[in-house]
């Protein structure tokens, strides 16, 4: 669907609200100070897409959270191996080296973040449109960007020609960098936009 | 010099020695590699999803069912024969696992299957294929050899 340039703006402005609730919740969560950039709202080819992850073999860790409720949609974190590490690391309060490809309790450390991080958000998004919003169980995946991020588009086994999604920079002080999207379903997007009155 | 070529999310791009065609970063997608070693010449198609289910529209290079027969005819318009092609695949593999999930949604092996069935319909023998798997790929299909290079972050490196 077309958007216009006030839609365009309130999206911005529910991505602004709920990713600054993320950005709390993960601060309090690992004790240092969480930064979260002002959401863009792009509206791209699904080809084009793949863009936003940068190198698409480059090895990332990926929280991946569905969102259920009446304007189900996808939300994905995605963290560069180094950051993921440190993140683990801060809320295991050790400063031991771990691999985030084998260590079971480093990955379900990270899936907690995507948890706290979405629910903060879904919260934040569900006060300002009134429409009830849950997150899924989160999944994890560590590997190629790229690869992680066409799983995604097609899980269901469709593709939209246009993707609709917010995207905001995440960067912890020190040394966490990350990237987080919310992309609601084709459906969602007319309700969303429907509640917030415009 | 060979130049290496790179192919998006659903596209394709052909090729003649001694170019490289590579893609990067495959998940559940399936990269199709057709070549024919006489005129040495071959194409690589990145698929997204298994079927356009005879309702084409906006990109056909995204679906199994039509990017291969689109590429055999550009592969073909290079001088290859039909009855020397040989195809390869790579990808197809389940990136996440969510509990409960019946096998028919997995959308890797679904891709697979209907690439492995399109080959079958237009007479393309399927030499080898190496998908599934819960990781990503990134190949690089060498037109003059046939020879598909696999790489992964955490499963190594080959050649098949």
């Amino acid at each position: 669907m077309e958007i216009n340039q006030i839609q365009l703006d309130a999206l911005k402005e529910i991505g602004n609200i709920g990713s600054g609730h993320a950005a709390t919740a993960l601060s309090t969560l690992l004790q240092r100070r969480i930064d979260m950039s002002v959401p863009e709202v792009w509206t791209v080819s699904f080809e084009q897409v793949a863009g936003i992850v940068g190198q698409l073999d480059a090895p990332q860790a990926v929280v991946y959270v569905k969102v259920e409720g009446d304007a189900p949609g996808k939300a994905v974190f995605f963290f560069p191996i180094p950051s993921a590490e440190i993140m683990a690391q801060a809320l295991f309060q050790t400063e031991e080296p771990l691999d985030l490809f084998s260590d079971e309790m480093a990955q379900s450390a990270l899936k907690e973040v995507g948890n706290i991080m979405v629910s903060s958000f879904l919260i934040a998004l569900t006060q300002f449109s009134g429409i009830p919003l849950q997150p899924s169980v989160p999944a994890l995946a560590v590997d190629m960007a790229g690869a992680i991020l066409d799983a995604i588009l097609i899980e269901e086994g469709t593709l939209d020609e246009h993707v609709l999604f917010i995207d905001t920079q995440i960067t912890g002080i020190p040394q966490i960098e990350g990237q987080f999207i919310f992309l609601p379903d084709a459906g969602s997007l007319k309700k969303l936009l429907g509640a917030l009155g415009v | 010099m060979s130049t290496v070529i790179n192919v998006g999310m659903a596209d394709y791009k052909t090729a003649r020695t001694p170019d490289i065609l590579m893609t990067a970063g495959l998940g559940s997608c399936i990269g199709i590699c057709i070549h024919d070693p006489v005129v040495r010449v071959g194409g690589l198609a990145h698929i997204m999803l298994p079927t356009a289910n005879g309702n084409p529209s906006g990109n056909l290079f995204k679906y199994a069912d039509t990017a291969i027969e689109l590429m055999l005819k550009e592969i073909l318009a290079l001088g290859a024969s039909k009855m020397r092609l040989k195809a390869k695949m790579a990808g197809g593999a389940q990136m996440f696992s969510f509990p409960g999930k019946p096998p028919i949604l997995k959308i890797g092996d679904r891709n697979a299957e209907a690439v492995e069935q399109e080959l079958k319909r237009i007479g393309i023998p399927l030499m080898i294929a190496d998908v599934g798997g819960s990781f990503g790929r990134t190949i690089h299909f060498d037109v003059s050899t046939g020879e598909l290079k696999i790489r992964t972050i955490q499963h190594g490196e080959k050649v098949i």
